[in-house]
């Protein structure tokens, strides 16, 4: 992480930046390997038949199921199943869910953007909460404030999300109607805008549908502060324990004495310095926050790929929960990665490794 | 982009209707001719014969397909429930039965067209009856419970014009014209799309649809949402009261409840029986609450499995279960008690199912237990289903309570629904509850589907000589009374070797703002817009 970087090669820093991350990348792949084979197996050890779950229509027999079966392509040999598996993903084929009746990628394509929006939202606004909270504990160490700031993040956490999702509707949905209807991620009488990136606040914008954005916006903060609050504690503890540290340091002492300004030292020196554990755990709660908020899609009929995978999995439905694993996997790798990207910016000394 | 959202869908519609209101007047007019119906599940077929299709697809498809006949629908109380035993024409305006009960001739309506606007022929009906015995899907099972088995079958006899021959006169075969799989089809676009590996192009149709119904499909977007539009061409039946429909998924229970409450849903049928007590009593919604008059919840012991072969101890158990409290925490007693019967040898009708002579008597349940050879008890497991716990739940709670009081030790034990399905498929469960529907109420058609041959919906692996004989003289059989007493010794029979213990029909409720009216309960247990309208 701290090592020294080695002398730039030919193509300067950038040209030296990618190829790390190209070899990042690669070294990824046998990861990716081993969670398709492990997903797989384990849907298949599962108890539960989907065939016997699917074919449930009035009169259905063991001819209907064995359709199914062999929709699915389960009757084929475990190793078949594994080749053939693999070789589809090749060629970017998920295999079909039989839980919404489409392709699964199609399903993820679509889904995967509500779930990220929702993720970037509830995390951006637990860092704008988390940050101040945890610096402020930090300069008043064991006073009022820092009781206030730990009481809040214990409440947070303790609070399972989908008791504060309910909570939150009915005080602001069912009681004061300041909040739209908890129904997904756009009012369902509203038009929908063009999809471009799928990301509605995006997609509104550069349509410049305004109305529309406030309208997206509105979906979406209920659901983000139900999340926001769930990773309230982990952010903001880390943040004070960070600067705790930052400011007891020698550097900061230097800069005291040379007289420099109480916000100076705070932000430019302490902060930035602390920011290094922030980024990392930042990273850890947005890839679980991304496959956990579950709950929330569910309390919320967010349309996500979290509630779309805990369905698939209930109804043993294997091609979309692999999916799923498989997505999540991939992203985990994405976000480390740029989390370690970042690291180079925060801290010059860490790099690509 | 500069228009108003709600209006945005307004112009929508009314582009799509070839209309050009103004778009103030339509949107005012949108909100009232929508009817926004929140439901737990997902449309994840538009043709309900493909196998893996939910319950919500069937219900959909009947307001998208038209079957050549179906169901009326009748006055319970106060409320609309479907008759089996009046059989009317839809897609065809008039049914001719031939003297002998088998042959069967269906008159396409004049004037019927599919939603792209061509005619309705008689080679589509009948490609659409070939497909529904002939591909791999949910609807040949089905239709062989109605004799229907072969394309050979239907003939077509004239322009406008389909026969239907079975070779006994089978009480069944107009009935199951009417249930969902047996989908109208637009043969000249399907076969458009129907492939060699695939020839009745049920790939196609799981998405699409090729239908001449109540409502064209508009948008279709698996487990979000799927929007309907009136089809004003439609001559089935009397016009729709909606003029547009958006069937929403919504997962969570309680957020139902909330957005029909606060009227920003207009229908709900799937919310906890809790929840709709609450509801009822607040009174800012209507609530319709009728008996599934052909459904139940079971109590199921495997007869092939000790000790429940032995039907002393299935006796014993009948005897043991306190059935009032059971009933009292799994519905709040909102449902129809199937137990308490005052009668012993013989019921005092054919109906089917009709409360059955099961009372509260531990003292009779331990005699019966010594009778059997277990004087000490002895121990098994009840297993639930996790889709079912809320009910489930508290009653096998107090069915431990109650059967540990003559020995009988229970463990119970709860799976996921797949992995429940499984065992119950495998005949491994030795104990559990559960619901069932017959589509066609028949008495006979129940005790077929439920009680013999060893296949998935006899729960209890029951066998017995008698009943195999029965059901399958009393298909056939064109005498009522010969029928009634037929049904009669059955359901005796049933009494006294209690294969199974029918508990109770739960209430089928649904919740609608209070100026929507119509509902009718349906044998599928799904809503059929095209009774509903707003008052």
């Amino acid at each position: 992480m701290s090592e020294i970087a080695a002398p730039a090669p030919r193509g300067g820093k950038w040209g030296a930046v990618g190829r790390r991350v190209g070899v990042r990348l690669l070294s990824a792949v046998p990861a990716l390997f081993g969670v398709l084979v492990f997903t797989f197996l384990l849907m298949r050890v599962l108890p539960g038949d989907p065939a016997v779950f699917f074919a449930a229509g009035a009169n259905a027999g063991q001819a209907e199921i064995d359709i199914v079966r062999e929709q699915m392509g389960l009757d084929r040999p475990m190793h078949e199943q594994l080749v053939r598996y693999l070789w589809d993903i090749t060629r970017g084929n998920l295999g079909n869910s039989m839980t919404t009746g489409q392709p699964v990628r199609t399903d993820l394509v679509e889904r995967l953007p509500a779930s990220l929006e929702l993720t970037f939202s509830a995390l951006l606004l637990a860092l704008s909460l988390a940050l101040p909270l945890g610096i402020v504990a930090a300069l008043r160490p064991g006073t009022l404030v820092d009781h206030v700031v730990r009481f809040l993040c214990t409440l947070g956490v303790c609070v399972p999300t989908f008791v504060s999702g309910l909570l939150l509707i009915y005080v602001f949905y069912y009681l004061l109607a300041w909040a739209p209807d908890p129904t997904g991620r756009l009012d369902i009488f509203a038009a929908t805008p063009p999809e471009i990136t799928g990301f509605l606040l995006v997609d509104f914008a550069l349509v410049r549908d305004w109305e529309g954005w406030r309208a997206a916006a509105g979906q979406l903060i209920l659901p983000a502060s139900t999340m926001a609050l769930f990773v309230l504690a982990p952010l903001a503890r880390m943040t004070r324990a960070s600067m705790l540290a930052v400011l007891g340091s020698d550097f900061v002492r230097t800069a005291k004495s040379l007289g420099l300004s109480h916000w100076r030292i705070i932000v430019v020196y302490a902060l930035r310095n602390a920011l290094l554990p922030v980024l990392t755990i930042s990273g850890i709660v947005f890839s679980t926050m991304l496959g956990a908020n579950v709950l929330v899609e569910k309390v919320f009929s967010w349309p996500g790929v979290a509630s779309y995978a805990l369905d698939a999995l209930l109804a043993s439905d294997y091609a979309p929960v692999q999916g799923f694993v498989l997505l999540m996997a991939t992203i985990f790798v994405m976000v480390n990665l740029l989390i370690d990207i970042l690291y180079g910016v925060a801290d010059p000394r860490a790099s690509v490794a | 982009m500069e228009f108003n959202r709600r209006q945005g869908l307004a112009a929508a519609g009314g582009l799509a209707m070839g209309a050009t209101l103004p778009a103030g007047e339509a949107s005012a007019q949108t909100r009232a001719e929508t009817l926004r119906y929140v439901t737990g599940n997902t449309v994840n077929s538009l043709d309900p014969s493909v196998p893996g299709s939910t319950r919500e697809s069937f219900g959909l498809s009947m307001n998208v397909y038209d079957r050549l006949a179906a169901f009326g629908r009748k006055r319970l109380g106060d409320n609309w429930v479907f008759d089996h035993n009046e059989i009317r024409g839809e897609l065809a305006e008039r049914i001719d039965r031939s003297p002998d009960g088998r042959t069967f001739t269906f008159h396409i309506r004049q004037g019927a067209t599919w939603h792209d606007g061509t005619p309705v022929t008689a080679e589509d009906v009948k490609w659409s009856l070939d497909r529904a015995v002939s591909a791999r899907s949910l609807a040949p099972p089905q239709m062989s419970t109605g004799s229907i088995t072969s394309p050979d079958q239907f003939r077509i006899a004239g322009p406008r014009v389909v026969e239907m021959m079975v070779e006994r006169p089978d009480r069944l075969a107009l009935s199951n014209m009417c249930v969902p799989y047996a989908i109208m089809i637009n043969s000249t676009l399907a076969k458009r799309h129907a492939t060699t590996d695939d020839p009745w192009a049920l790939n196609w149709l799981k998405d699409n649809s090729a239908a001449g119904g109540a409502y064209i499909v508009e948008q279709h977007r698996p487990g979000t949402q799927t929007i309907l539009r009136r089809n004003d061409n439609w001559r089935g039946g009397e016009q729709p009261g909606f003029r547009r429909v958006i069937v929403q998924t919504v997962p969570e229970v309680a957020t139902r409840a909330n957005l029909v409450e606060r009227g920003d849903a207009d229908l709900s049928i799937d919310l906890q029986p809790s929840d709709v007590a609450a509801l009822a009593q607040r009174g800012r919604v209507k609530v319709v609450s009728v008996p599934q008059t052909n459904g139940f919840t079971h109590i199921s012991m495997n007869n092939t499995m000790a000790p429940f072969d032995d039907v002393k101890v299935r006796q014993a158990i009948a005897a043991a279960l306190p059935y009032q409290d059971m009933f009292q925490a799994a519905l709040f007693s909102r449902g129809r008690a199937l137990f308490g019967a005052d009668w012993t040898t013989t019921p005092p009708n054919s109906d089917f199912p009709q409360p059955m002579p099961l009372h509260t008597n531990l003292e009779r349940a331990r005699e019966l237990l010594r009778e059997s050879g277990h004087p000490n008890g002895f121990s098994t497991t009840f297993t639930i289903g996790t889709g079912v716990s809320a009910w489930a739940e508290p009653m096998a709670a107090l069915m431990k309570e109650s059967l540990a009081r003559i020995n009988i030790n229970v463990d119970i034990r709860k799976l996921p629904d797949a992995q429940f399905n499984t065992g119950q498929a495998e005949r491994t469960l030795p104990f559990y509850t559960e619901g069932g529907t017959a589509w066609l109420p028949a008495p006979d058609y129940f005790f077929r589907l439920y009680f013999t041959r060893p296949q998935r919906w006899n729960f209890a692996s029951f066998n017995n000589e008698e009943i195999n004989a029965l059901t399958r003289e009393a298909q056939f059989e064109t005498d009522a009374a010969r029928y009634d007493a037929a049904c009669k010794r059955m359901i005796e029979i049933l009494a006294a070797e209690v294969p199974l213990i029918l508990a109770w029909q739960p209430l089928h409720e649904a919740v609608m703002a209070r100026n929507v009216d119509g509902y009718t309960y349906w044998f599928y247990r799904q809503a059929d817009f095209r009774d509903l309208k707003r008052v």
